[in-house]
C-alpha cells in the first residue's frame, strides 16, 4: 500500500533512522486531526457518561441530586423509549431497501448512458446537494392537502386528504424525503462498484447464453458486493440517525418520532440534561451496535470502509 | 538542519497557524462592540412586530439604545431560544417577550430581575387586568411586566348561526356550534396541532365544565402538584373534542390545524363560514383583508363577522376563555438591569399598549386602555367590552415552573384529537403523574 | 433489435432519473411563485393558479428580510471557514496516511470511521454545556468547531484515495534531487493533489451547509445561526401562517449556491463521492 522508501540495501542505521523520523512525522501530521475529532466528540461523551448519572435539570441546575443508573433504567423501561426506537428501525429498513433497489436501476442507467452523462450526473446531485430542510419542507408543501399537488396527482387520494393527521400516511411523507435526498448518494457508490464489473465476464457470460436476470445474479451482483455493502452500511447508519425531516416535517406528531428527536427533546427542549445524557448514551450505543450488526450480518470489509 | 527537522519546522507553523485562526475567530466572536452608548437586546415574538420595532425606538433614550431580536413562531421554540441563553448566563439577554405560561419556570430559575421600588408599582397597579396581573407574580415577586393580553373568543359569520336558528343573544355551547355548523355546509375551526394552542383548548374545556388539569392550590408546588385532569370536567372536555373530530364540521386539516389554519374559512369560495375560536387578533386580520382574496368581499360581508364569549362546555356553565398575551421579562444576568426596566416599564406603558391594540390587534392588559377614545375609535364597543370580560374571568393555564413538561405531557396523550375517547383522561392523568416525578420520558 | 429495445429503455430511464431529481426542486420554484394570500386560502395544484401569481415579490420579501440576510451571512462564512481549516488539516493527515508509515495509522482510520457514523444528537447537550462554559455558545467557533471534526473523516478519505494516485516516484525523484521531504511534499506533490483537495472541499462545503442540529442547537440568535435552522424558525409578517411560499423562496435562494456548485465541479464531485467511500 505504502510506497517503500527508497534506501540503498546495507545502510541499516540509517534506514531504522528515517524509518523513525517517519513514524514521527506521520503522527504529527495527523495530530490536529485526531485532536479536533476528540474535542468535539470523545471529550462531549464523556461528559454524557458522566451527566447521566444525574437527576440534573437546566432549569434547576442547584438540585443536581446524584442518581447512579436510574436515568437509564428510566429510559430503557419507558415504553415511548422502545416505540421510538423501533420507529426508527423501521425507517432504516425500508428507507434502505428502497433506495437500494432505486439506486441500482439508477446506477445501471448511468452506467451505460452515452448521452447527456453531464445533464444526468448533474441533475443526480442536485439532490445530494441540497439541504434536507429544504427537502423536507418542499415534500411537506407537496403532501399538503391545501398547498400541495400530491393529492391531486394520486388519482386514488381525495383532495381533501390530510397526509399527516395519522401515522402511517405521515411516515410515507417523511420516507418520501427521505429517500428522494439519498437515493443519489447510494447510486453514485454503487456506479463506483458496477464501474468494477468487467465488461469481458459480461460478455463471456453473454456467449454462454445467460439470461438478464442471470448474469445480474451471477455476474453483477457478486463483484459490487463490496460496493453494495459498504453503501448500505454508510446509508443505513444515516438512516438511524434521522432528525432533520421529522423535525420540519411532523416535528414529531403522530408518534413518527425517532430515537434522536427524543434524545434532542430531552436535551435541548425540556432541559432535562440527566436523562437526556443517559438517551445521548443510549443512542450511542445503539449506533455501535447497528453497525456491529450490519458489519456482521452483512461480512462487510471494513478494512474497505476504512480506506487501509 | 535535516531533512525531517525541517519538516518538522513546518508542520509546527502549520499548527501556528491553524492555532491561531482559532484564536482570531474566538476573538472576533467574543468581542461585541462595547463602546458608547449601551445597547439594550429586546427578544421579541413575531406578533406585532412593526409596532414593535417602532416602541423600541420611542422608548430608546440618551441613555441606551433598544434593539429588536426576533423569536421564532412557536411559543415552544421562543421558550427555548431564550432558556438556553439564559442557562449560559448571557448578558446580552435584557428584555424579553414572555408567553406568561413560561413566567413561572423562567422565574423558579432565577432568570428574570424582579422588579423593585417604584418601577415595581408602575408596570403592576390596579388598573392591570386581573387575568394578566396573576401572570406576572411568582412567590410574591414582580418578576415581569404585562404587555399586551390575549384572550380568545367564538368569531363566527352571523349568516350561518342565523341560518342555523342559533340564539346569539345568550352564550352558545360548543355541541350547538358543532351541530349548527355540520347541518349548514359550515365548519368549526380551533387549534389541533400537536402544539402549545392545543392545550389552551383543552385546557379551556376542562375549566369550562369546572376542573382543571391540575389542581389550583397545589400547581405551584412544581413536582407535588396534584393532577386532577381525569374527573368528569377532563371527560367533558374529551367528549367535545370527540364530538368534533366526528363531526362532518370539522375542517379538513383539524389534527394540524393553527390559529392560521382555519382563517380563509371564515370567507371562503363555496360554503356557509365557519365557527372559529382564536384570539383577539381576528378582528384586524379581516378588516385588513376586505375586498382582497380570502377576507370578506367588502364592508358588509365584514359586517357579517360576529363574536360571543368563548362556548360552554357544558350548557349554563360559565366558559373560562384563554387566557395568553405577553409579559416583558428583565434578564438577571443583564448588564444593564436599571436600563433595561425602566425600558420594560416604558415598552408596558399605557401609550404603547394603546399602539399595540390599534395597530396590531393586540389588546391591552390595562383596563384604562379599554376605556380610551383611540380603542373605541378603532373596535367596536360590544366587542372591546367582550375582550376585558374574557380577560378578567378567563382560566389561565397552571401557573407551574414545569409548565412545558405538563404541555408535552398533555399534547403528547391528546394528540392526535380524533384519537380522544373517553380514557383520555385517565391515561393523560397517570403519564402527567410519571412525568412530573421524573418516571416517564416525554 | 435488441439494441434498440435497451435504448429505448435507457431513454426511459434518463427521463425516470430527470423527473426523480428535478421534479420536486421545480415544485419548490414552483410554489415560490406562488402568492401569499394564495397560500392562505388554499392553492392546491403544481403550479400557480391564474391571478394568484406572486411575481418575484416573495424574492424580494425574502432578501429583505433582515434574519434571512444574516443567516445567509453566517452560512456561507462559517461553511467557507469551516471547509478550508478542515481541508487543511485534512490534507495533512490524508498525506501521512497515504505515504507514511507510522504507528497509529489504524487507529486514525478507525476513529475516523466511528465519528462518520457518530450520531450527532447525542453530543448537542455536552456540547452546549461546554461550549456555554468556553464562551463561544451561540458564536460561529462554535459551529465551525464541530462542523470540522464532521467534515474531516470524508476529507481525510477523499483525499487519501486521491493521494494513493499520485506518482509518487515524482516525490522520490525530487527527494534524490536533494530537495527535503517537505518540500517535495510542497513543490511537487501539492499541485498534483490540487484536484482530490478541491472535491474534498466540496463535499465538506455540502456538509456544513446543510447541517441542521448544530445549527438549532448551539445557535439562539440570529448571530450565528445558518440557513436551515433559519428557514425552519423562519416567521413572515403574519405569525400564524406560516408563509409556505415565502419560505419556499428562502428554501430557492439557499439551494441556489449548491446548483452553482454541482453545474461548474460535477465531475469532481461524482469523483470524489465514489473514490472516497469506495476505491477502485
Amino acid at each position: 500500500m505504502t510506497v517503500q522508501t527508497a534506501t540503498a540495501p546495507g545502510r541499516v542505521t540509517e534506514e531504522s533512522e528515517r524509518a523513525k523520523a517517519e513514524n514521527t512525522l506521520g503522527r504529527q501530521l495527523v495530530l490536529p486531526a485526531i485532536v479536533l475529532m476528540m474535542v468535539v466528540t470523545a471529550f462531549p461523551m464523556l461528559r454524557a457518561l458522566y451527566l447521566s448519572l444525574f437527576d440534573y435539570s437546566l432549569t434547576a441546575p442547584d438540585d443536581r441530586d446524584f442518581v447512579g443508573l436510574s436515568n437509564y433504567w428510566t429510559a430503557l423501561s419507558d415504553s415511548l423509549f422502545w416505540r421510538d426506537t423501533a420507529n426508527t428501525v423501521m425507517i432504516m429498513v425500508v428507507t434502505v431497501a428502497v433506495e437500494l433497489v432505486i439506486g441500482f436501476a439508477f446506477a445501471m442507467v448511468m452506467h451505460r448512458v452515452i448521452f447527456a452523462r453531464g445533464v444526468i450526473r448533474t441533475s443526480i446531485l442536485i439532490p445530494y446537494g441540497i439541504i434536507t430542510v429544504v427537502s423536507g419542507f418542499a415534500w411537506q408543501f407537496a403532501f399538503s392537502n391545501s398547498n400541495g399537488f400530491v393529492n391531486g396527482w394520486l388519482p386514488f387520494m381525495g383532495d381533501d386528504f390530510n397526509w399527516f393527521a395519522q401515522y402511517d400516511s405521515s411516515i410515507i411523507a417523511i420516507m418520501a424525503s427521505e429517500i428522494w435526498k439519498t437515493t443519489p448518494f447510494m447510486s453514485l457508490l454503487l456506479l463506483a462498484g458496477l464501474a468494477n464489473v468487467s465488461e469481458d465476464m459480461l460478455e463471456a457470460a453473454k456467449v454462454d447464453g445467460a439470461t438478464w436476470w442471470q448474469r445480474l445474479y451471477k455476474v453483477i451482483l457478486p463483484n459490487m458486493r463490496a460496493a453494495i455493502m459498504v453503501a448500505v452500511l454508510f446509508r443505513a447508519l444515516d438512516a438511524y440517525r434521522i432528525f432533520d425531516n421529522i423535525f420540519v416535517m411532523t416535528a414529531g406528531a403522530n408518534k413518527t418520532e425517532s430515537i434522536s428527536f427524543l434524545t434532542y427533546r430531552q436535551t435541548v427542549e425540556q432541559f432535562q440534561l440527566g436523562i437526556g445524557s443517559a438517551l445521548s448514551v443510549l443512542l450511542f450505543l445503539s449506533v455501535l451496535v447497528v453497525a456491529f450488526l450490519i458489519v456482521k450480518l452483512f461480512r462487510v470489509d471494513l478494512a474497505q470502509a476504512r480506506q487501509e | 538542519m535535516t531533512a525531517d527537522a525541517a519538516g518538522r519546522a513546518s508542520v509546527k507553523r502549520v499548527w501556528a497557524v491553524a492555532a491561531a485562526s482559532i484564536m482570531i475567530l474566538a476573538g472576533l466572536s467574543a468581542c461585541g462592540g462595547d463602546s458608547g452608548k449601551p445597547t439594550l437586546n429586546w427578544y421579541i415574538n413575531p406578533d406585532g412586530q412593526v409596532t414593535l420595532n417602532q416602541l423600541a425606538k420611542d422608548c430608546s433614550t440618551d441613555e441606551y439604545t433598544i434593539k429588536i431580536q426576533l423569536l421564532p413562531a412557536s411559543a415552544t421554540d421562543q421558550r427555548t431560544q431564550l432558556a438556553r441563553r439564559l442557562a449560559a448566563k448571557d448578558s446580552s439577554t435584557d428584555l424579553m417577550s414572555l408567553d406568561p405560561v413560561f413566567v413561572p419556570e423562567f422565574a423558579n430559575a432565577k432568570w428574570l430581575a424582579p422588579f423593585t421600588g417604584d418601577l415595581k408599582g408602575k408596570v403592576l397597579d390596579d388598573d392591570v387586568l386581573d387575568g394578566a396581573a396573576k401572570t406576572v407574580t411568582w412567590e410574591d415577586k414582580v418578576v415581569a411586566a404585562p404587555q399586551w393580553a390575549n384572550t380568545q373568543v367564538l368569531w363566527y359569520r352571523k349568516s350561518l348561526a342565523e341560518a342555523a336558528g342559533l340564539d346569539t343573544s345568550k352564550p352558545v355551547t360548543w355541541d350547538q356550534i358543532i351541530k349548527a355548523a355540520a347541518d349548514n355546509d359550515g365548519t368549526v375551526g380551533v387549534q389541533a396541532n400537536k402544539y402549545e394552542a392545543y392545550v389552551v383548548w383543552i385546557n379551556a374545556l376542562i375549566q369550562g365544565a369546572g376542573g382543571n388539569i391540575l389542581d389550583p392550590s397545589t400547581v405551584e408546588d412544581g413536582r407535588d402538584a396534584k393532577v386532577t385532569i381525569n374527573s368528569e370536567a377532563g371527560k367533558r372536555a374529551a367528549g367535545v373534542i370527540r364530538e368534533l373530530a366526528r363531526s362532518s364540521a370539522k375542517q379538513p386539516d383539524f389534527t394540524t390545524s393553527n390559529e392560521g389554519t382555519s382563517l380563509g374559512r371564515m370567507y371562503p369560495a363555496k360554503g356557509a363560514g365557519e365557527f372559529m375560536t382564536n384570539w383577539t387578533f381576528v378582528y384586524k386580520n379581516y378588516e385588513g383583508l376586505i375586498g382582497k382574496p380570502g377576507g370578506p368581499a367588502d364592508k358588509e360581508a365584514f359586517s357579517d363577522l360576529g363574536w360571543l364569549r368563548y362556548p360552554e362546555t357544558v350548557a349554563g356553565e360559565a366558559s373560562k376563555p384563554p387566557i395568553g398575551g405577553i409579559d416583558i421579562g428583565v434578564g438577571a444576568y443583564s448588564k444593564h438591569l436599571d436600563f433595561a426596566q425602566q425600558a420594560a416599564a416604558c415598552v408596558t406603558s399605557p401609550k404603547a399598549q394603546t399602539a399595540l391594540a390599534v395597530n396590531e390587534g393586540l389588546m391591552p392588559s390595562r383596563q384604562s386602555v379599554y376605556d380610551s377614545e383611540e380603542l373605541k375609535k378603532a373596535y367596536p364597543p360590544d366587542l372591546l367590552q367582550l375582550f376585558s370580560t374574557s380577560i378578567s374571568e378567563g382560566g389561565p393555564r397552571p401557573k407551574s415552573a414545569f409548565y412545558s413538561q405538563i404541555s408535552s405531557a398533555v399534547q403528547s396523550v391528546w394528540h392526535s384529537p380524533s384519537s380522544v375517547s373517553d380514557r383520555t383522561p385517565k391515561k393523560s392523568a397517570s403519564f402527567l403523574k410519571d412525568v412530573l416525578s421524573g418516571k416517564a420520558l416525554l | 433489435m435488441n439494441m434498440t429495445k435497451n435504448r429505448v429503455g435507457i431513454v426511459i430511464g434518463c427521463a425516470l432519473i430527470l423527473g426523480w431529481c428535478l421534479l420536486p426542486v421545480a415544485w419548490i420554484i414552483s410554489l415560490s411563485f406562488k402568492s401569499q394570500e394564495a397560500i392562505t386560502n388554499g392553492s392546491p395544484g403544481f403550479f400557480p393558479s391564474s391571478g394568484t401569481g406572486a411575481g418575484w415579490k416573495n424574492y424580494e420579501d425574502v432578501l429583505k428580510d433582515d434574519q434571512f440576510k444574516h443567516a445567509i451571512f453566517n452560512s456561507i462564512g462559517i461553511s467557507l471557514i469551516s471547509t478550508v481549516l478542515s481541508v487543511i488539516i485534512a490534507t495533512l493527515a490524508a498525506y501521512a496516511i497515504a505515504r507514511l508509515e507510522f504507528r497509529g495509522k489504524r487507529f486514525v482510520l478507525t476513529t475516523a470511521l466511528v465519528i462518520a457514523m457518530f450520531p450527532v444528537v447525542s453530543l448537542v447537550s455536552p456540547l452546549f454545556d461546554m461550549w456555554r462554559t468556553f464562551g463561544i455558545y451561540d458564536t460561529w467557533l462554535g459551529l465551525i468547531l464541530p462542523y470540522m471534526s464532521f467534515t474531516l473523516p470524508l476529507a481525510i478519505w477523499t483525499l487519501s484515495a486521491f493521494f494513493r494516485e499520485i506518482p509518487w516516484e515524482m516525490e522520490q525523484a525530487a527527494q534524490v534531487d536533494g530537495a527535503t521531504s517537505w518540500q517535495a511534499f510542497r513543490k511537487v506533490i501539492v499541485p498534483l493533489a490540487a484536484p482530490g483537495v478541491f472535491t474534498a472541499a466540496i463535499l465538506t462545503f455540502f456538509f456544513a451547509w446543510n447541517d441542521f442540529v448544530f445549527g438549532i442547537s448551539l445557535t439562539s440568535t440570529e448571530n450565528a445561526r445558518p440557513i436551515p435552522a433559519a428557514l425552519s424558525f423562519f416567521v413572515g409578517a403574519d405569525p400564524f401562517n406560516r408563509p409556505a411560499s415565502l419560505l419556499a423562496a428562502g428554501a430557492v435562494v439557499a439551494t441556489i449556491p449548491i446548483i452553482v456548485i454541482v453545474l461548474f465541479f460535477q465531475r469532481k464531485i461524482v469523483a470524489g463521492l465514489t473514490s472516497g467511500a469506495v476505491k477502485g
